[in-house]
C-alpha cells in the first residue's frame, strides 16, 4: 500500500490546478456515403470486400475465395483456444462498422472465444450495411452502456513494416479478412 | 558512453544509410500528413486532445482512484511501483507464483524503460519480445532504435543474416515477407505454451476501469488471450476520462504514428476471460515529479505516436541508437532529463529548435520549447560540458560592450580572409561537415554608416 500512498500523497500535494474535459468531440464531417467510404476504407486496410443479399448467398462467392479450406462458424469452434489453431477459416458477425477507417466492433457476444479472430488463418466477418456508422465519435456513441469484458475494432488482416518498411500481410493474426457486407 | 553527437558521427560514417534512414521516416511523415489532411477536423481533433489530456493531469489522482475502483470491480489486481524496479519486482513475484519460466511480451515502452527483460533475464526467466521489430533486435542483443518501428535502423540483409543465426532461415534470404513468415511460425510456438503475457497498456479509461491495447500484428492478443496470466504494465499518465474520449484518440493516433487510418487492432480489456488472472501495473518512476513541474507538465500528454521522431532532421540523420535513451527523438530528450539529469544533458541539445515537432504532435506538446527549457535548467544546474559554458559566457561577455563586440567582429573577419586555417580546422565543431562563409569586407554597420 505504501507505494500507492506516496503516488497519491506526490499528486494531492501539488497545487490544484482548475481545467475543465471539453465536453464530447461535435466537429466532425459527416458522410454521405457511409457504406461506400467503408468499402473503400477496407481496400486502403487491405481486407476484400463482397456483396450479398442476405448470408446465405454468401456460400458461392466464399466457395469460390477458399476452394480447398474448411470454414468454420462460431458454432462450430469449441471454447478452448489452443483447438483453433487448426482452424483455417473463421466465419464470424460483427457488430457494426466504421466508414472512415474500416473497423468492424466485435466483442465477446459475438466471439466463441477472445482469441478467436487472432488465431486462425483467414478471418470472415459478415457486417449488415445498415450497421455502418461515419466515425469513431459515432462508433463510441453506438457502444455507450455496452460495456463489453472484451471488444475490439478490428480493421484489416495482421500485418507488420517491420522489416525495412515493407508491407506483409499476416504477422501474427489473421493472414486474410474478408467481410460480407449483406 | 558515448554522447548524442558522438555516437551520431559513428551513425553517419556510413553515409548511404543515413539516406536511407532519412528518406524512409521523411517518408512516413508524409504519409502521416497525407492521411491527416483528409480530415478536415484534425487541427480541432489535435486542439481537443490536447484539452482532455489538459484535465485529466489536472485531475490525476481523482482519475486514477477512479480507474482502480472500476477496474478491480472488473475482476482485475491492480498494483502499484513508484518506481522502476519496484515495477519489476512485482511482474517477477507474479511470474514466480506461476511458475513459467517463459513469457511473451508485446510492445511495451514503460518496460523498456524499466529494463525489465535485463531484470527478469538475470532471475531465469525467458523474455520473449513478439512485435517483429522488437524480437529482430532482441535477437541481435540491441534495443529499439524508434518506439513504433523498433528495427528501423536495420535492413532487410541484415534482418536475414539475424534470422539465419537465430532461426534458420537459408543463408542469404533477405525476402521480407518470408522472413515475417519464419518470424509467425517461430512465434505461435511460444504464444502457445506461454502461461504469461505481458502488455502495454495505450490508454486506461477511468469510467470503465478497461485499458486499450494497439497493435498491427496482433501479438498483444494472441499472447493476451492465451496466457493463464495477463500483465499490463503502463505508466500513470496513460489515463483518460471517458470510454468516449477514445474516439479522439484512436483516430489521432495511428494517423499521426504511420499515416493509418487505425491500426489493426484496437483490443478493450474490461474483465480477465473465465479461469484468466489479469494483473495491472500502475507505475510513477519519475511521472509525479514532471507533473510537479510547470514547464514539463505537458511532456505528460505524450500517446507514443513518434510523429515527433519521424519529422525530426537530427532523428532522421542519427539514429536512434545516438539517443542512448528507450525512448529517442524529441520526446526523449525533453523526457530523459527527468530521469536523470548529468546522464542525459547532451539530449536537449540534440535539436535545432526548428519546432517541426510540436507542429506534428498529436496531443500539442510544446517539445522545442521544453528542450529549450531544458537547455537552460542544465545550464543552471552547470551540467553542460565545460566548452559550452565557457563559449557561451565567452559570447555574453563579447555581447555585453558594444566596444568589444565591433573589435571582435574587425578580428574575426580579418582572420577568416587572411588566415581561414584558424578557424578551418577540426577544432571547431562547426567546421565539420560544412564550408566556413566567405568573411565579409566591411560590418553592417560600418556600411550602414558610410553608404550614400
Amino acid at each position: 500500500m505504501s507505494s500507492r500512498s506516496d503516488i497519491f500523497g506526490a499528486i494531492q500535494a501539488l497545487e490544484k490546478r482548475e481545467i475543465s474535459h471539453p465536453g464530447d468531440f461535435k466537429s466532425y464531417s459527416a458522410t454521405k456515403d457511409p457504406v461506400g467510404d467503408f468499402k473503400n476504407s477496407l481496400s486502403i486496410v487491405g481486407a476484400m470486400c463482397i456483396e450479398v443479399e442476405n448470408k446465405k448467398n454468401a456460400e458461392t462467392r466464399l466457395s469460390e475465395i477458399y476452394p480447398d479450406l474448411q470454414r468454420y462458424t462460431s458454432q462450430d469452434v469449441v471454447a478452448n483456444g489452443l483447438d483453433l489453431e487448426a482452424v483455417d477459416v473463421l466465419e464470424i458477425d460483427g457488430m457494426f462498422g466504421v466508414a472512415e477507417n474500416g473497423a468492424i466492433w466485435l466483442s465477446d457476444q459475438f466471439l466463441p472465444n477472445r482469441v478467436a479472430p487472432f488465431i486462425c488463418q483467414h478471418l470472415v466477418i459478415y457486417v449488415a450495411k445498415s450497421e455502418i456508422v461515419a466515425t469513431l465519435h459515432e462508433a463510441y456513441e453506438r457502444l455507450d452502456g455496452n460495456y463489453a469484458d472484451f471488444g475490439l475494432f478490428l480493421s484489416g488482416p495482421s500485418k507488420t513494416a517491420d522489416i525495412e518498411q515493407s508491407l506483409v500481410i499476416g504477422a501474427h493474426g489473421a493472414r486474410s479478412l474478408c467481410v460480407v457486407l449483406t | 558512453m558515448l554522447n548524442h553527437a558522438e555516437a551520431s558521427e559513428k551513425f553517419i560514417a556510413d553515409a548511404e544509410r543515413t539516406t536511407w534512414h532519412d528518406e524512409t521516416l521523411w517518408f512516413v511523415r508524409s504519409k502521416r500528413d497525407k492521411v491527416s489532411k483528409l480530415l478536415p477536423e484534425w487541427e480541432a481533433l489535435r486542439e481537443q486532445a490536447s484539452l482532455i489530456k489538459d484535465h485529466t493531469l489536472a485531475n490525476l489522482g481523482q482519475y486514477l482512484e477512479e480507474f482502480e475502483a472500476k477496474a478491480q470491480k472488473n475482476g482485475i489486481i491492480v498494483h502499484w511501483a513508484k518506481d522502476a524496479h519496484e515495477h519489476n519486482e512485482i511482474v517477477h513475484s507474479i511470474i514466480s507464483k506461476h511458475g513459467g519460466k517463459a513469457l511473451v511480451k508485446s510492445k511495451s515502452m514503460l518496460t523498456e524503460e524499466c529494463h525489465l527483460n535485463e531484470f527478469l533475464t538475470k532471475k531465469g526467466v525467458e523474455v520473449v519480445d513478439t512485435d517483429l521489430g522488437e524480437r529482430i533486435v532482441q535477437f541481435r542483443n540491441e534495443v529499439p532504435s524508434h518506439i513504433v518501428l523498433p528495427a528501423i535502423h536495420l535492413k532487410k540483409e541484415d534482418v536475414g543474416e539475424t534470422f539465419h543465426e537465430f532461426l534458420g532461415t537459408p543463408k542469404g534470404n533477405k525476402d521480407p515477407q518470408f522472413l515475417t513468415e519464419a518470424a509467425r511460425q517461430h512465434l505461435r510456438g511460444y504464444f502457445l505454451g506461454a502461461n504469461v503475457a505481458i502488455t502495454g497498456v495505450n490508454f486506461a479509461v477511468a469510467e470503465t476501469g478497461e485499458f486499450v491495447v494497439c497493435t498491427n500484428e496482433g501479438n498483444a492478443d494472441m499472447g493476451a488471450h492465451l496466457a493463464k496470466v495477463h500483465i499490463a504494465c503502463m505508466g500513470i499518465e496513460k489515463m483518460i476520462p471517458k470510454r468516449k474520449d477514445l474516439g479522439v484518440f484512436l483516430r489521432l493516433l495511428a494517423r499521426s504514428a504511420t499515416g493509418q487510418l487505425i491500426t489493426t487492432y484496437s483490443s478493450h480489456f474490461a474483465k480477465p476471460r473465465e479461469g484468466q488472472e489479469m494483473h495491472i501495473v500502475l507505475v510513477d518512476n519519475g511521472r509525479t515529479r514532471q507533473l510537479a513541474r510547470d514547464e514539463f507538465r505537458n511532456s505528460l500528454k505524450c500517446i507514443r505516436c513518434a510523429a515527433c521522431f519521424n519529422t525530426c532532421p537530427v532523428y532522421r540523420r542519427s539514429g536512434g541508437h545516438s539517443y542512448h535513451q528507450p525512448v529517442a527523438g524529441p520526446i526523449g530528450s525533453i523526457l530523459a532529463p527527468n530521469f536523470d539529469k548529468s546522464a542525459n544533458v547532451d539530449l536537449p541539445f540534440a535539436s535545432t529548435l526548428c519546432g517541426s515537432c510540436s507542429n506534428v504532435c498529436p496531443v500539442k506538446i510544446n517539445i522545442h520549447e521544453q528542450l529549450w527549457f531544458w537547455r537552460q535548467d542544465l545550464m543552471k544546474d552547470g551540467l553542460a560540458p565545460l566548452g559550452k559554458s565557457l563559449s557561451m559566457k565567452g559570447m555574453a561577455f563579447v555581447f555585453s560592450s558594444p566596444t568589444i563586440f565591433r573589435m571582435a567582429g574587425y578580428i574575426g573577419r580579418l582572420v577568416m580572409r587572411f588566415a581561414p586555417f584558424i578557424v578551418n580546422n577540426s577544432f571547431n565543431p562547426w567546421f565539420k561537415q560544412r564550408e566556413m562563409p566567405d568573411a565579409p569586407k566591411e560590418s553592417f554597420q560600418s556600411w550602414y554608416k558610410n553608404r550614400k
